[in-house]
């Protein structure tokens, strides 16, 4: 499915609504990892997503991920509407600069949001904005120690809780896991790249979804 | 600048001896110090300088200039909700959620216009106190201030009941650490929530680690 042709870049727009109908499963993923490149000056690439979710159905938003290049600039925000019976998987993965060239993003912009609401009141909210030497904040102790790639797993059903330990059994000491609410279970994971970082993810993904990932995924 | 009876109000607010119970959390900086990620008084202050600066600091400073500003108690009650669902773990929900409530309690007595029909019986700790705040028509930025200040002094003491760190050394912490308490408390004023940002990751994920630290003395 759905990835934008080749990456975003500045001034570009793109914008997604999916909607998983009452009691229907959906799962979205993309055909390659998403690139962000350097953008003109002055110029900002916008990606709006919003999925709906019906009662009694599933989404699972399995984008592979978006790589930031030196000098880019963009606007990212996923917007999650659950009903009370919904259930959700998504995964957000963010690599900084092409570590395998060497590069390191000492110059972008990010500014990342999700929003996931309940029956139209907020139930999880994530954001993130980075700006200017990207690597310098990265390398802070406090905030990735280094890290080249983050992750954001969230996932929302009635068997959360039974989920937590297991899920934690599988996470090294720069990846956590909590269970915020009785049916909202969220992971942070860091890791030194992109590779590193699917090694972490793939198993907890298919374990969350309970059937293999989606075929991309595994090329 | 605030008057006399403000600057005493705020004092009182934000004193260790207001039972809000903030002694009991670490922000999961107990699971740092434990991991040995954070030892040296340095590396304390860089803990707290960074959770300030770009992790719950910047948005409870947010979260408490929103309440201040919001035009109606429903808007207090949707700011409420919006920082619940920023908490980025359950423990850091529990820290914001039990402060709050407990801050509630004591300041709806002492102060009844604090109390308003319809507000919320319970709210975030930011919420309740940029929210009371305004009700006692004290200045924001003095309010915000003092609040991340209290926040960090709790952190410096939380620290040295877990590591060997000095009086002197802890005190030249916090005081290192109060420009940037100032910086933020002017940075936020305007109480945008689209300018939220969190990027202090390796302290969420202590936070989440400490959820199943064996030995503790901290809730979070």
């Amino acid at each position: 499915m759905i990835n934008t042709a080749g990456g975003v870049t500045g001034g570009d727009r793109f914008d997604l609504t999916a909607t998983a109908a009452a009691g229907t499963e959906l799962t979205l993923t993309t055909q390659a990892a998403e690139r962000a490149y350097r953008a003109q000056p002055g110029e900002t690439g916008r990606i709006r997503t919003h999925l709906v979710v019906g009662d009694g159905a599933r989404a699972n938003w399995l984008p592979q991920e978006t790589i930031l290049f030196q000098g880019c600039r963009l606007d990212r925000h996923l917007q999650i509407d659950l009903e009370a019976s919904s259930r959700l998987l998504m995964c957000e993965a963010l690599v900084f600069g092409r570590a395998a060239m060497g590069e390191r993003l000492t110059d972008g912009v990010m500014q990342d949001r999700i929003d996931i609401r309940r029956c139209d009141q907020p139930l999880f909210q994530d954001a993130m904005t980075f700006c200017g030497d990207v690597a310098a904040h990265l390398a802070k102790p406090t905030v990735a120690a280094g890290a080249g790639a983050l992750a954001t797993v969230i996932f929302v059903a009635p068997d959360a809780e039974g989920r937590l330990a297991p899920l934690r059994r599988m996470l090294g000491s720069t990846a956590g896991a909590s269970l915020i609410g009785s049916d909202l279970l969220i992971l942070r994971a860091l890791a030194p790249d992109s590779y590193a970082l699917r090694k972490v993810l793939m198993p907890i993904l298919t374990d969350l979804l309970a059937a293999p990932l989606p075929k991309p995924w595994m090329t | 600048m605030p008057t006399d009876s403000q600057f005493l109000i705020l004092a009182q607010w934000f004193s260790p001896g207001y039972p809000v119970g903030a002694f009991s959390y670490s922000h999961g900086l107990e699971w740092a110090m434990t991991s040995d990620a954070v030892s040296t008084a340095t590396e304390v202050q860089d803990w707290i300088a960074t959770v300030l600066r770009d992790g719950g600091g910047w948005s409870d400073a947010l979260f408490l200039a929103a309440a201040y500003h919001a035009p109606h108690i429903d808007a207090v009650a949707q700011t409420d909700a919006q920082c619940r669902a920023f908490a980025p773990s359950l423990e850091r929900l529990r820290e914001t959620d039990l402060q709050g409530a407990a801050f509630c309690q004591i300041t709806r007595t002492v102060w009844p216009q604090t109390h308003p029909h319809g507000i919320p019986s319970k709210l975030t700790y930011p919420v309740a106190v940029g929210f009371a705040a305004k009700c006692c028509g004290l200045p924001l930025r003095a309010t915000t201030t003092l609040y991340l200040h209290a926040f960090a002094a709790n952190l410096v003491a939380a620290a040295q009941r877990l590591a060997p760190i000095g009086q002197s050394e802890a005190q030249a912490c916090l005081h290192a650490l109060a420009p940037l308490c100032r910086d933020i408390a002017e940075q936020t004023d305007d109480g945008d929530l689209a300018r939220l940002s969190s990027t202090s990751f390796l302290a969420d994920i202590a936070a989440m680690k400490h959820e199943t630290q064996h030995s503790r003395i901290f809730r979070t």
